[in-house]
């Protein structure tokens, strides 16, 4: 038993590892950018959106605060040309860019020139407004155009990877910064990305691309998301991550609150649910099936049969929302509430916990039946199947020879091993349930995590919605070990047949 | 002889298969339903399917082009094949298609949840008349004054599709993997250490080549079109196997020397069941809905995840399957025949493993159709432009009253996946030979 138990422990840890990997993928390959995304919806950003440095250096801040300026994962496997500091150009154009023109001419060195000349102009050219402003032969106006002008071809090089275009855009700069004083230092720097470039052209050395090559990292980002940005064992010196392991999930990008706090305050209504409706749709189902088991070919046993194939074939959002036109809409029968799980105006005063309770309850019977009803097919339909199948083994008829009543030899031989499967499925429903309550709480509006999910997708708040999925992952994981361990224990064959 | 035999085998399933009326019916209802989300684009078009102006004959509904160039006495006028409003547009003859309404557009003087029971309006050279009978919205309208019942039809060929497809990515995952693990047990597997050692870095540079270096080619095709991505994919794949061949012979080869010679055994078996069991403990809805939100609202993308995702009940069915066929007396015979393993596996081994996997992807398809409408109504990964049963459903709830839009749409789902679990119980009631006694 323990040697099994140490066994299935064992397995439970590369799983772990999978859902963390899979939740870290997903993650990292969110559309859009998640800095702006933050500056876009806080306030601070407001205050500071009048100067550039300023949005700049918020910027920075936020890189740092959310990690992004490390590598990704422990190794990277590149071509040999690329340099392992690739992950530090944090703008994903311009880190394509990069990439690209690395594959076209192979060369780290001119490559990485160029790109650093690119910049520099870049920067003159912002530089250069606040330096032209003692030359006062010019309006500010005029000043301003230019700038703006030679920047916006900065920007277009930067993320530019054709050859053609990037002489082009060049030559432009050259011509541009050319004309007035004012852009003298931009058209030093223009030139000399001229010269790089000539020089990223005259070196081709794309041979380099094809030897692999691979980097190692110790800090990353996966590592800062598992164990936070102290030391990974003890927490200690965690500034902006306390680490997965810990029980932080990263920010949310629309409110800036941990998802952590987020999950906590909402996850009560959906554990909730969840349960009531498990031991509801057991407490339902095994009776049934094991009727339909007994007296099999009957008329219970064929009506349960198609009426539980029926709301098999239901999704579950349909009856949700049948339920909702049904039983609570005023022109059919206004017999419920239709969202929510206390009255709009919230509580009365005066109300007791009690009267509170008595308050609610008529709030929570819809949800309850859709969340039942779909684990009630199944289940039901899986103690029939199982309870047949003990029931045609010889010990059964052994039973039904020494005599025993037929009531006795169902409730009391057959029904216990019958069970043993409604042990292992109890894991396959607490996930699916989880699940479905994303669906179920957006249709009921019940202040849930599914609810929460639901709003996190349509405001595009990735963190939350990894962190819900690595939550759930992590309590199936553990549904299924419990489930695991109670079958083994249940039944001793389990434990003996796998040494 | 062979052939024969598995004549008589097929037939007898068929035969037992049709005893069982509601699986019979059920075949039917789903070869009607796919008829009607094949000749979807015929059976409900705002375009007619043949149309005379001036003189001239057009097939609006069979063409691709998005102008016609019409000439008229003023002169050639170029008809916009998208915006024109086929039922003001002056013509000749016309014959309609059986619904003449296209899903999702909208008919402004029935908009706002029309009854199919309810009066209906219609432009009468300038006049709001009453409905007649052949342009009449038989299901009742959306929000938008959309046609149901077209929205239903063309539904129907999402969901099949969708079905369809992801299953069948979902059944080549679980058939190969059930096969191998089945088939070649933990000790069926034994090669050289070398060899298993040049594979694995075989394995590695071949996925460098095909997939890292090849990245950027991926990329573009990715963004084209999806045809040029599945042509850079197939590219991409044939030279990861390629490469890993290359290795594994090298390993083969380098297995003669003498010091290289030790034998290890694979255990296929115990790899591929741990991983389907990793694949069995993730929580699937939420990650289907997760990757959905995460990814750009496509309905290619959406079967491919859940076909990567709905693949473990093939494989665990098919591997038992091949537990018991491999231990059968006619693989003896094979093998005593000196055939190869992989003609075993494949020839003779896996047409007889096929009946489970069988019933478990045509459960497969009913549950992947629940699956896109639940996306869909929560508005996840289907493009919102796209009405699916799902969609409809949702858009329903709007406005309480609509009765019909829900009903409807989830009467179209009940009956495909009932009849789809139905057939799948039938099969599994034929082909089990412990009941046909």
């Amino acid at each position: 038993m323990l040697k099994y138990l140490l066994r299935r422990i064992l397995f439970f840890i590369p799983t772990l590892i999978i859902i963390t990997l899979l939740a870290f993928v997903i993650s990292a390959s969110a559309p859009g950018d998640p800095v702006s995304q933050i500056l876009r919806t806080s306030e601070s950003a407001e205050a500071f959106s009048g100067s550039g440095t300023a949005q700049h250096q918020q910027e920075q801040l936020w890189i740092h605060r959310l990690g992004l300026d490390l590598p990704l994962f422990y190794f990277s496997v590149t071509p040999s040309s690329f340099p392992d500091t690739l992950y530090r150009i944090y703008n994903k154009k311009e880190k394509s860019a990069v990439k690209s023109l690395l594959m076209k001419y192979g060369n780290t060195q001119t490559v990485e020139s160029f790109h650093s000349s690119v910049k520099e102009y870049q920067q003159t050219v912002s530089q250069s407004f606040a330096d032209s402003a003692e030359q006062m032969q010019f309006s500010k106006q005029v000043i301003a155009a230019y700038v703006n002008q030679s920047a916006y071809i900065g920007s277009q090089l930067l993320a530019a990877s054709d050859p053609d275009f990037i002489a082009n855009k060049i030559q432009q700069a050259k011509a541009l910064t050319a004309k007035y004083p004012f852009l003298q230092e931009a058209h030093a720097a223009a030139n000399k990305m001229e010269e790089n470039f000539n020089a990223m052209e005259a070196t081709s050395e794309r041979w380099k691309n094809f030897i692999p090559s691979i980097h190692f990292y110790g800090n990353n980002q996966y590592h800062r998301w598992l164990f936070g940005d102290g030391n990974w064992l003890t927490g200690k010196g965690a500034v902006n991550s306390k680490g997965l392991i810990r029980g932080d999930f990263g920010i949310s990008l629309v409110t800036q609150m941990p998802v952590s706090t987020v999950i906590w305050k909402r996850i009560g209504w959906s554990l909730l649910f969840t349960f009531l409706s498990v031991i509801l749709a057991y407490l339902i189902s095994i009776p049934i099936g094991v009727r339909a088991a007994a007296k099999h070919g009957s008329f219970f046993d064929r009506a349960s049969s198609v009426t539980l194939f029926f709301l098999h074939s239901m999704p579950a959002f349909w009856v949700a929302t049948l339920l909702l036109v049904v039983f609570a809409n005023p022109d059919v029968l206004p017999w419920f509430p239709a969202s929510g799980v206390k009255p709009a105006s919230g509580y009365p005063e005066a109300a007791s916990f009690i009267q509170k309770i008595q308050i609610t309850i008529p709030y929570l019977i819809l949800p309850l039946i859709a969340y039942t009803y779909s684990s009630l097919a199944f289940l039901s339909r899986l103690t029939r199947t199982s309870m047949l199948e003990v029931l045609h083994q010889d010990y059964i008829k052994t039973a039904r020879a020494k005599g025993l009543s037929e009531r006795r030899v169902i409730w009391h031989h057959a029904y216990r091993n019958a069970l043993l499967p409604l042990i292992t499925v109890f894991a396959n429903i607490l996930p699916a349930a989880i699940g479905g309550a994303v669906i179920i709480e957006s249709i009921f509006t019940i202040p849930g995590m599914g609810l929460e999910t639901y709003q996190a997708i349509q405001r595009q708040d990735y963190p939350m919605i990894v962190g819900v999925f690595t939550l759930t992952g992590v309590l199936t994981m553990i549904g299924y070990l419990l489930a695991d361990v109670m079958y083994a224990i249940a039944d001793p064959r389990i434990s003996f047949s796998n040494k | 002889m062979m052939k024969e035999k598995s004549m008589r085998w097929r037939s007898q399933v068929w035969r037992e298969f049709r005893r069982n009326k509601p699986a019979l019916i059920s075949l039917y209802v789903i070869s009607i339903a796919i008829i009607l989300a094949v000749l979807a684009p015929v059976l409900a078009n705002e375009r007619p399917l043949y149309i005379k102006i001036f003189g001239q004959h057009f097939y609006p509904a069979f063409t691709f082009s998005k102008t016609y160039f019409v000439k008229t006495p003023e002169g050639l006028q170029q008809l916009n094949l998208n915006a024109v409003d086929w039922k003001l547009l002056p013509k000749e003859k016309v014959i309609w298609a059986p619904i003449p309404y296209s899903p999702g557009k909208g008919d402004y003087n029935n908009a706002n949840f029309i009854s199919p029971f309810a009066p209906q309006k219609f432009m009468d050279r300038g006049n709001l008349v009453e409905m007649p009978n052949r342009f009449r919205h038989w299901l009742g309208t959306g929000s938008r004054g959309n046609d149901l019942l077209a929205g239903l039809i063309h539904g129907a060929r999402i969901s099949l599709t969708i079905g369809i497809i992801s299953m069948s990515i979902a059944g080549l995952i679980g058939i190969v993997i059930g096969l191998f693990a089945g088939f070649l047990g933990d000790d069926k597997v034994s090669t050289t250490r070398v060899r298993m050692i040049m594979t694995l870095i075989g394995i590695f540079f071949a996925w460098f080549y095909a997939f890292q270096l090849r990245g950027e080619s991926l990329h573009d095709g990715l963004k084209g079109s999806s045809g040029g991505f599945l042509w850079q994919f197939l590219i991409s794949l044939l030279l990861f196997i390629l490469i890993i061949l290359l290795f594994s012979f090298l390993g083969k080869w380098m297995g003669k020397f003498p010091g290289l010679k030790r034998k290890i055994t694979v255990p296929v078996d115990s790899l591929l069941s741990r991983f389907t069991e990793v694949v069995v403990s993730l929580p699937i809805l939420l990650l289907i809905i997760t990757i959905a939100a995460f990814s750009k609202p496509s309905l290619t993308s959406v079967m491919i995840i859940i076909g990567l995702t709905n693949w473990t009940g093939i494989a665990r069915l098919t591997r038992a399957e091949m537990l018991r066929v491999r231990e059968m007396e006619y693989i003896q015979a094979a093998r005593a025949l000196g055939f190869s393993s992989w003609r075993i596996m494949f020839r003779h081994a896996l047409p007889n493993a096929l009946a489970p996997a069988l019933i478990a992807i045509s459960v497969g398809v009913a549950n992947a159709i629940l699956i896109e409408s639940s996306l869909s109504f929560i508005g996840v990964g289907v493009p919102s432009t796209v009405e699916t049963w799902g969609s409809l459903i949702s858009s329903g709830r709007e406005n309480f009253s609509a009765w019909w839009m829900v009903t409807f749409p989830g009467l179209c789902i009940l009956v495909t996946v009932l009849s789809l679990n139905l057939i799948g119980e039938g099969l599994r009631d034929a082909l089990d030979p412990k009941l046909r006694k």
